[in-house]
């Protein structure tokens, strides 16, 4: 067994000693941002080079041109001006950061880009798949040349709804993780079923002090009293 | 079941989330899953291929649709080690045709298309549910996460195809240039002969690879999917953070009994809740020990061996420990001492001027060679030299301007001219002046000068005697090259009496 247990996070420890949990994003939401990013290329192309077609020998010019910049600059200019998001990452909720969690420089943003032609040998991205199912935080090769990261964007949370309750004080510390645990309980409610709801509340019914037919109640008001006056 | 033995951090994750667990559940057990899949696999493989030669699609079709037949195996060893209970290899194989009995038809017939396989196989494998339970089961899991399950299976699919080509153009690439092939690809395509059947199976082979790799992980990622789904559904995480409180409480739970006496009072439950953590006599010492501990390890102290290469610089003091300590044999000692000694120091002196002068002579030696180089690019004298070197032009406005061909006695042979040829008679005596100009006073002329600038240059000399006597010349000349004009007689005495008084003394000298 494992001395510490598998987690997806990426901890990066500040110089002030903050850590930082980041969330590396795996080969399948980057796999549909890929895609989405193609689509969104190949339609720009597309409604591009028909007038450019009808122009002759300079429309191909132009064309040839405009699929150098489409091609190569599409990923570059979105990830540093859109802080680390081409649209398809930005559907997906992924963003490209540093590997020390600042936002990502032009030289790192082209060399991840420009590598994406290694990733793509000898057909069809089997290096770079390869690479990303093996690496624990799934980079592929421009990453590790670059030294980047695709992490999940932190997305807005909706308030819970913590269930009403009259505020109660433990006799006794808790924890930070009990502390959340208990927050969760009451957060977490509404998804669960009554009966799981209940069963768990009365594993801490005896050190509560109370029936397990009341401990949920008595739950709530912990949380309501670690959640303090709202 | 244990929760609390999980050897992965169960929290709630977003369903992609948790197919990146599944990556990494499948990574950490890499070699047993895929030894394991490759054991059970290659073999029906080589069996298919060897009974179906003839049809190679049939055969990849009929290793493609038992999938969830070899599926079974790596999730029960990925339902095993998530508790800690990692099988060996042997184990995970004999217990194969066991994970075979249960609704295997189901899940090679009706069920084999469905896009959320992977999510629901735990259902019926693990859970062992069938039939009204199971729908009912699969209604409440799949309100979430059925989505990404079949995104997972629609990657699935594509990566296995972009693998398999991978691997065509892989194979590809590696046939040596001798062998010459030339291959069309259409009509090995479309050949049904023995010749096109070995390709197809290795196509088929090729395939059979990627699946060792691939397939444990698309199982890895279902198996994650159900159990995030279910850590969500059912709290786990909760359960098991709440299990932990329990035990800990329960280690202090006359403490409490004697706290939840002291809550009915008004007085002090922050110092109460202080309490509740049994605190022990702690002396100085033992807190400077341990503060001392506590300080050698990782946040405050990092150590870190680094090996790399660099200077020795070292070295040499190293050595001379080593002579001191008298471990090379006397001999060696003897003769090192000797080499050490003033007799050797004039050879060794000899042989360093000899070194240097080797050095010196050998840069030398490099200068010359490439001296025509160094003249051309590097020196800055370099272009104007040969500038000086020119030779004079040997003809000026169409004039000859040697000396051999001019008469001895240039004056009179004009005086001659005059009367009958006077055009040939001032040309003379202009060649003349010009060619005195060239060998006499070293002007240098060039063969692109105009008479104007002739002048010029002769303004340059200073003599003025000269000057007037070439100005007068020049003008007349000129008048008479090209406006056609006799210069009138008295010119020509006069001409020819200066020329005498300039080049005659000048030749007499």
């Amino acid at each position: 067994m494992p001395s510490a247990p598998l987690d997806t996070l990426y901890q990066i420890e500040t110089p002030e000693g903050i850590d930082l949990p980041l969330r590396p994003a795996g080969l399948l939401p980057r796999a549909l941002a890929f895609a989405f990013d193609l689509g969104v290329r190949g339609l720009v192309m597309g409604i591009l080079l028909v007038p450019l077609a009808l122009l002759g020998n300079i429309g191909i010019g132009l064309g040839s041109l405009l699929l150098f910049l489409v091609s190569w600059w599409y990923m570059v200019l979105f990830e540093v001006l859109n802080q680390g998001c081409s649209p398809g990452k930005q559907v997906m909720g992924l963003r490209v950061v540093q590997d020390d969690g600042t936002p990502i420089g032009w030289s790192a943003s082209l060399i991840r880009n420009l590598l994406r032609f290694v990733d793509m040998l000898p057909f069809g991205y089997f290096l770079g798949a390869i690479s990303c199912l093996q690496h624990p935080h799934f980079k592929r090769l421009g990453d590790l040349a670059a030294g980047t990261l695709v992490v999940y964007r932190e997305q807005l949370l909706a308030r819970p709804q913590v269930p009403q309750a009259a505020a109660l004080r433990l006799p006794f510390a808790l924890e930070l993780s009990e502390q959340r645990a208990i927050l969760g309980f009451a957060e977490r409610q509404g998804e669960l079923s009554a009966e799981r709801v209940h069963e768990l509340a009365s594993i801490l019914a005896t050190p509560l002090q109370v029936s397990p037919a009341r401990a949920v109640e008595q739950l709530n008001g912990v949380a309501r009293g670690l959640l303090g006056p709202t | 079941m244990r929760l609390s033995d999980a050897s992965v951090v169960i929290r709630p994750r977003t369903s992609w989330e948790a197919m990146d667990l599944g990556v990494l559940m499948a990574r950490e057990h890499r070699t047993l899953l895929m030894a394991s899949w490759a054991l059970i696999t290659l073999p029906v493989f080589v069996l298919l291929t060897a009974l179906l030669w003839k049809s190679p699609s049939t055969a990849m079709f009929l290793f493609w649709w038992l999938k969830p037949a070899f599926d079974r195996l790596p999730l029960y060893i990925l339902s095993k080690t998530l508790f800690g209970e990692a099988p060996s290899l042997k184990q995970a194989i004999r217990e194969w045709p066991r994970l075979l009995k249960g609704q295997l038809l189901a899940s090679l017939t009706w069920r084999r298309l469905s896009l959320s396989r992977s999510f629901v196989m735990p259902v019926s494998q693990l859970e062992g549910l069938d039939g009204e339970a199971r729908q009912k089961r699969l209604g409440v899991l799949q309100q979430r996460n059925a989505g990404a399950a079949r995104w997972l299976t629609i990657l699935g699919v594509h990566l296995e195809i972009g693998l398999w080509f991978g691997c065509m153009a892989l194979f590809y690439l590696f046939i040596p240039q001798q062998l010459e092939l030339d291959w069309d690809w259409q009509r090995l395509a479309l050949a049904t002969s023995s010749e096109g059947l070995w390709l197809e199976h290795l196509g088929n082979a090729f395939y059979a690879l990627i699946l060792v790799f691939w397939e444990p992980i698309y199982v890895a990622c279902g198996f994650s999917l159900y159990l995030n789904r279910r850590t969500v559904l059912e709290a786990w995480d909760l359960e098991l953070v709440f299990r932990r409180l329990r035990q800990r409480l329960s280690s202090v739970a006359p403490l409490l009994l004697l706290v939840s006496a002291l809550m009915l009072l008004p007085f002090s439950p922050p110092a109460v809740a202080d309490d509740s953590k049994p605190s022990k006599e702690v002396s100085t010492q033992a807190a400077s020990q341990s503060i001392k501990t506590l300080l050698d390890k990782p946040p405050f102290k990092n150590p870190e061996t680094v090996t790399r290469y660099r200077f020795g610089e070292e070295k040499p003091t190293a050595k001379n420990k080593a002579h001191g300590e008298g471990k090379l044999p006397a001999w060696l000692q003897a003769l090192l001492d000797n080499l050490n000694s003033n007799s050797f120091k004039h050879v060794a002196l000899g042989l360093e001027v000899l070194l240097w002068s080797l050095l010196a002579g050998g840069l030398a030696l490099l200068v010359w060679r490439y001296r025509d180089w160094l003249r051309t690019f590097v020196s800055r004298q370099g272009p104007r030299k040969p500038n000086a070197a020119k030779p004079v032009p040997t003809q000026l406005f169409g004039l000859e301007l040697g000396t051999e061909t001019l008469p001895a006695d240039i004056a009179s042979t004009v005086e001659q001219l005059w009367s009958t040829q006077p055009r040939e008679a001032l040309g003379l005596l202009y060649r003349g002046l010009l060619s005195r100009l060239l060998h006499d006073f070293n002007l240098p002329l060039k063969s692109a000068d105009t008479e104007g600038q002739v002048l010029e240059r002769v303004h340059q000399l200073q003599l003025p005697q000269l000057l007037a006597f070439s100005d007068e010349l020049t003008r007349h000349w000129q008048n008479l090259a090209y406006g056609h004009r006799l210069p009138p007689t008295s010119a020509q005495q006069q001409l020819c009496n200066d020329w005498r008084a300039l080049f005659s003394s000048g030749a007499a000298q």
